[in-house]
């Protein structure tokens, strides 16, 4: 019956980490994968609290399909914003240094 | 039996800890995809072995979610990343 | 009894790979080297832990046999995310470790650019 509560407190403990991540990071795909983190830790206290079916919508939307809309969401702003160029400035590795 | 199950479940789902270690300092988001990858293939074997722990047939299939779709995200970034997403 | 034994062995093996590729992670030092971990040290951690499950439910339970979808699913999609992350982080620039000491790619590149 401890290990119920064991795993409990540690997803718990996970999932504030990973919460304090996601506002803590001072970049926007990094903190998409710290919010895709929280999803994945999220399913598991769902899964140890008893409840497999918020866990399935956790997973699917949680997980996997916010963090994907949030990375296609910068994806495209930036590709609006940096495009060729009006300075005729070179797609290179110098303008890239905010994404990668 | 079940007390075994148990103990390599906390002990598979405590490794998530330091794969966030990775995903806190990673200083780019290269190093953060890989280790959330990690995390994600870690947090399905905890899954499965809750399930087995706590004799639930019906948790096994967040796993198989989690496992094949987690990487879905993977993807989508390496094709930002190498030729944009339009 | 035996087959608790056995399953505490496979487990406690995928475990210590599991560590071991997690520690990896956190310890190197570019993403080049953390691929490595993330791909092969996992995998080979989690192999042992899903065959654990097989061998403590049975290969014909829903236990098992799950575990055997999800170590099939594991071992083909793993790799290829990794690969695909790997090479869009190779062609965007993400630099490698100033000790770092060969860099093939670009050695290929140069030859056939010379040539």
């Amino acid at each position: 019956m401890t290990g119920f509560w064991v795993m409990d407190y540690l997803c718990l403990a996970l999932v504030l980490a990973a919460a304090l991540m996601v506002v803590r990071i001072r970049n926007l795909a990094g903190a998409a994968m710290a919010l895709s983190a929280m999803g994945t830790v999220l399913t598991l206290l769902f899964v140890v609290l008893g409840a497999p079916d918020d866990a399935h919508s956790e997973a699917v939307v949680g997980a996997i399909a916010l963090p994907a809309l949030y990375l296609i969401a910068i994806g495209k702003v930036r590709a609006d914003v940096r495009g060729p160029g009006e300075q005729g400035k070179r797609r290179g590795p110098d303008d890239m240094d905010a994404r990668r | 039996m079940t007390a075994l199950y148990a103990v390599v479940a906390i002990a598979e789902t405590s490794l998530i800890a330091l794969a966030m270690v990775r995903l806190a300092l990673g200083p780019t988001v290269s190093d953060r995809i890989v280790a959330l990858n990690t995390a994600a293939a870690q947090a399905t074997l905890g899954l499965l072995f809750f399930a087995a722990f706590a004799d639930r047939s019906i948790y096994l299939d967040v796993g198989i979610w989690l496992a094949s779709f987690s990487y879905l995200g993977t993807l989508i970034w390496a094709r930002l990343l190498e030729r944009g997403l339009l | 009894m035996t087959t608790e034994v056995i399953v505490a062995i496979l487990a406690g093996v995928g475990w210590v790979f599991s560590l071991s590729g997690v520690l990896g992670i956190v310890r190197m030092p570019d993403v080049y080297s953390r691929v490595q971990y993330s791909t092969k040290t996992i995998t080979m951690g989690a192999l042992p832990a899903l065959v654990a499950l097989v061998v403590g439910e049975g290969p014909v339970t829903q236990y098992g046999g799950r575990a055997l979808v999800i170590a099939a699913l594991l071992g083909v999609v793993n790799p290829a995310a990794s690969h695909a992350l790997l090479r869009a982080a190779y062609k965007s620039g993400v630099p490698q470790w100033e000790g770092a000491v060969r860099d093939d790619a670009r050695a290929r590149a140069r030859k056939s650019a010379s040539r």
